[in-house]
């Protein structure tokens, strides 16, 4: 059994880049130094005596850490090792798969380089600050007894180790020890304490807002953990102006003490359920010095032709492409305020050969629009980070204030999109995918036409929309609309929320904090649609229903409290029944009574083009045709 | 319902695999006369009505009669089909009604 380090391994193994696999490579035995806990795994350096570098074991090695066979200042024989960059910087690190231990803590960090001993003192003194362990490890190797490493880190109170520590090691540091940093993924609301490390993401701009309630600033980040884990941070008022500066993009910090609460839907711009606030009392230490494997930017983009799917919705998107053309920039008068706003208009292009119109605003327009002016005849790649899409011109998308546009970015999506655009793309003919949003298109492009199903495609599917929700469109006829369900809500004129009725007279409005004499009724109501393949219940709001009754909730409700012998409350519903529309719907998932529930919303009604149906339903004959032959 | 005397779907083309019996198209008016009207068959064929048209005619004009000869209909009935209808869908009914789909018919 090996009882020292190979002396070079690891400078050997980064000069030499073709060592993929360590089938070929030489057995090479380092020290563990500076090992911690980062979620579920761990990282530490790798020490030949002559070079340390970064390195991480998988999640599956954690057990031999916490059983104390892999100690800190131990030695490990590598098996199976990948050499990884950090994306953020040159340097390299080692995934580390598969290991075994070869000697237990030994009593320092083994230096074969004699020059450094002038330097040793003190870094002896910062590997003692760093391994609290370091002096039990000891003991327990006389004794032969072993501590588990993650006890060590608990074996002394935070305070303890703070008052020990208080001066000589900088604050993220005294964080980063005391705490254990737990993954994005595993906080919750019902969580205590805990602290995490993040790379700020994305941030957006100060904000100043008035509303009902008085006014303030507010402003928002978003951070990703070594995991790729995404979460939105909010900040209001005092913490807003605390943090503002604190908050730099691209950098990493440690942050605890904020609160967390279920995302809002309707505005996330992350793939997580909860988002965080942060108030003055939270915490937020920048981690200087720690080199660290946190992705610096997540991205999902969605192709351009499937941008249909997308129009008008709440959620934003990313997108990646190249660059066609850019447009001058034009100033556009804003309605709300009559400010003059600049505008630039850029158009992408990406392998399913549609184009897109993106409208740059503000500074991107000024500032990096003009950079993409002046290169655009290199077709750069770019990528932009939470984009609107509007139904402009049938699919237009625009920036808003926390977009981010990267030009050329360093990622395999942009490189085979770039080798696509060389070799064949800027030869193609591409289309502009708002105009494939007519129903006769024919490309088979995904658009607000072709991804119509029958009803059974939902219905038989429980698991659809469990992730986020999903889109169709269908058509189909209202089969049933219940006359006893609640139909409609007490609505306030101003905002449309609901009121409750004053104690004297009149209804208040919990939204405006204000009293309004009347009141507006809204639609709140589900109908049963059916189809040849299935029938199922679809919610419908106002404007939806009122397309379907058609007649508003006050006027449905005039004619209910009217009654009488002809009723023509019955009749309306009746005259709703059994006609057929095109629907436009999302599926979601609801929990209710602990219950997974499909639910299905009308996102929008359309009388039916008896002639585009039938364009669509001879294009169904003709595909089914071809595919039987 | 009844089947005594059913009808074939027709374009310009098909027409002369009815000849002597009953068919039933649909064509755009390009004139009209006492007892006659011309039009255009979906398939961009001239086709001659013998019947009495209603009035005012809209563009398109269903036609049920007997096919007296490759562009010659005697009308039975005639309807106005009003200005919007879609000539490309018709015509490719006809196609799928006299081919791929012919005894989905009668």
């Amino acid at each position: 059994m090996a009882t020292s380090v190979t002396p070079d391994a690891i400078s050997s193994v980064l000069s030499n880049p073709s060592f993929d696999s360590s089938s070929d490579r030489p057995e090479i035995v380092v020290q563990v130094v500076d090992l911690k806990p980062i979620g579920n795994r761990y990282t530490f350096n790798a020490n030949d005596g002559k070079t340390r570098v970064k390195a991480m074991f998988t999640a599956s090695i954690a057990p031999e850490i916490i059983s104390g066979n892999i100690q800190n200042l131990g030695l490990i024989r590598l098996i199976d090792f990948m050499v990884n960059d950090i994306s953020s910087k040159s340097t390299k690190y080692f995934l580390v798969t598969k290991c075994e231990a070869v000697a237990p803590a030994l009593d320092s960090e083994i230096n074969l380089e004699s020059k450094s001993d002038e330097e040793a003192p003190e870094l002896k003194k910062q590997k003692l600050e760093h391994s609290p362990a370091n002096d039990d490890a000891k003991i327990d190797v006389s004794t032969g007894i072993t501590l588990k490493p993650k006890q060590e880190f608990v074996a002394k109170s935070a305070s303890q180790i703070m008052s020990e520590q208080r001066g000589n090691a900088a604050p993220a540091a005294r964080m980063a020890m005391t705490r254990r940093v737990h993954p994005l993924v595993s906080l919750n609301p019902y969580q205590g304490s805990w602290t995490i490390k993040v790379r700020v993401t994305n941030k957006g701009v100060m904000r100043n807002y008035k509303n009902a309630r008085g006014e303030g600033c507010v402003f928002n980040v978003e951070l990703t953990d070594e995991e790729g884990t995404q979460i939105q941070a909010t900040m209001f008022n005092d913490a807003a102006r605390k943090f503002y500066e604190r908050f730099q993009l691209g950098k990493v910090y440690y942050i605890s003490r904020g609160l967390l609460k279920l995302a809002n839907k309707q505005f996330k711009t992350v793939q997580n359920d909860y988002e965080m606030t942060l108030n003055e009392n939270s915490e937020v230490e920048e981690a200087s010095n720690e080199e660290m494997f946190v992705p610096e930017r997540k991205f999902n983009f969605v192709p351009i032709e499937e941008l249909g799917m997308y129009v008008n919705q709440k959620e934003l998107i990313d997108l990646i492409g190249v660059v066609q053309s850019v447009s001058p920039t034009m100033s556009i008068r804003r309605k709300t305020d009559n400010e003059m706003i600049p505008k630039r208009d850029i158009t992408l292009a990406d392998e399913s050969k549609k184009t897109v119109v993106v409208s740059l605003w503000n500074d991107l327009a000024t500032g990096i629009g003009q950079e993409l002016l002046d290169m655009a005849d290199k077709s750069p790649v770019i990528a932009i980070k939470s984009l609107k899409v509007g139904d402009f011109q049938g699919v237009s998308l625009s920036t808003i204030s926390r977009s981010n546009v990267v030009i050329n970015p360093e990622s395999p999506e942009a490189k085979k999109l770039k080798s696509w655009y060389d070799s064949e793309g800027k030869e193609t003919s591409m289309s502009s995918i708002g105009s494939g949003m007519s129903p006769s298109a024919k490309n088979g492009s995904r658009s607000m036409y072709t991804d119509r199903v029958v009803l059974s495609h939902i219905t038989s599917n429980p698991s659809l929309g469990e992730e986020k929700p999903v889109f169709f469109s269908t058509r189909g006829y209202i089969s049933f609309i219940k006359p006893d369900q609640t139909m409609w809500y007490q609505a306030c004129k101003t905002c449309n929320k609901k009121v409750t009725e004053a104690m004297d007279s009149g209804y208040w409005c919990e939204g405006c904090q204000k009293k309004d004499e009347e009141c507006s009724l809204r639609y709140i109501m589900v109908v049963k649609v059916s189809d040849s393949t299935g029938e199922t219940w679809f919610s419908s709001f106002n404007d939806e229903a009122e397309k379907i009754i058609g007649c508003s909730a006050d006027e449905l409700n005039k004619l209910r409290s009217e009654g009488g012998e002809t009723n023509e409350f019955q009749t309306k519903l009746k005259e709703a029944t059994w006609s057929s529309h095109i629907f436009r719907v999302s599926v979601t998932q609801n929990e209710y009574n602990g219950e997974k529930r499909q639910r299905v919303t009308v996102k929008g009604v359309a009388p039916i083009d008896f002639a585009a149906e039938t364009r669509l339903l001879l294009e169904g004959i003709s595909k089914k045709s071809q595919a039987s032959h | 319902m009844d089947t005594s005397s059913p009808s074939a779907f027709v374009n310009g083309a098909f027409m002369r695999r009815y000849i002597g019996q009953k068919v039933r198209t649909v064509v755009q008016v390009i004139g009209s006369d006492v007892g006659s009207v011309v039009g255009k068959s979906t398939d961009d064929v001239q086709i001659v009505v013998r019947g009495s048209p209603p009035t005012p005619l809209t563009t398109y004009l269903e036609v049920i009669g007997i096919a007296e000869s490759e562009k010659t209909i005697r009308a039975e009935t005639l309807t106005n089909f009003g200005n919007s209808f879609d000539p490309a869908n018709f015509n490719e009914l006809c196609k799928l009604a006299n081919g791929e789909f012919k005894h989905l018919f009668i």
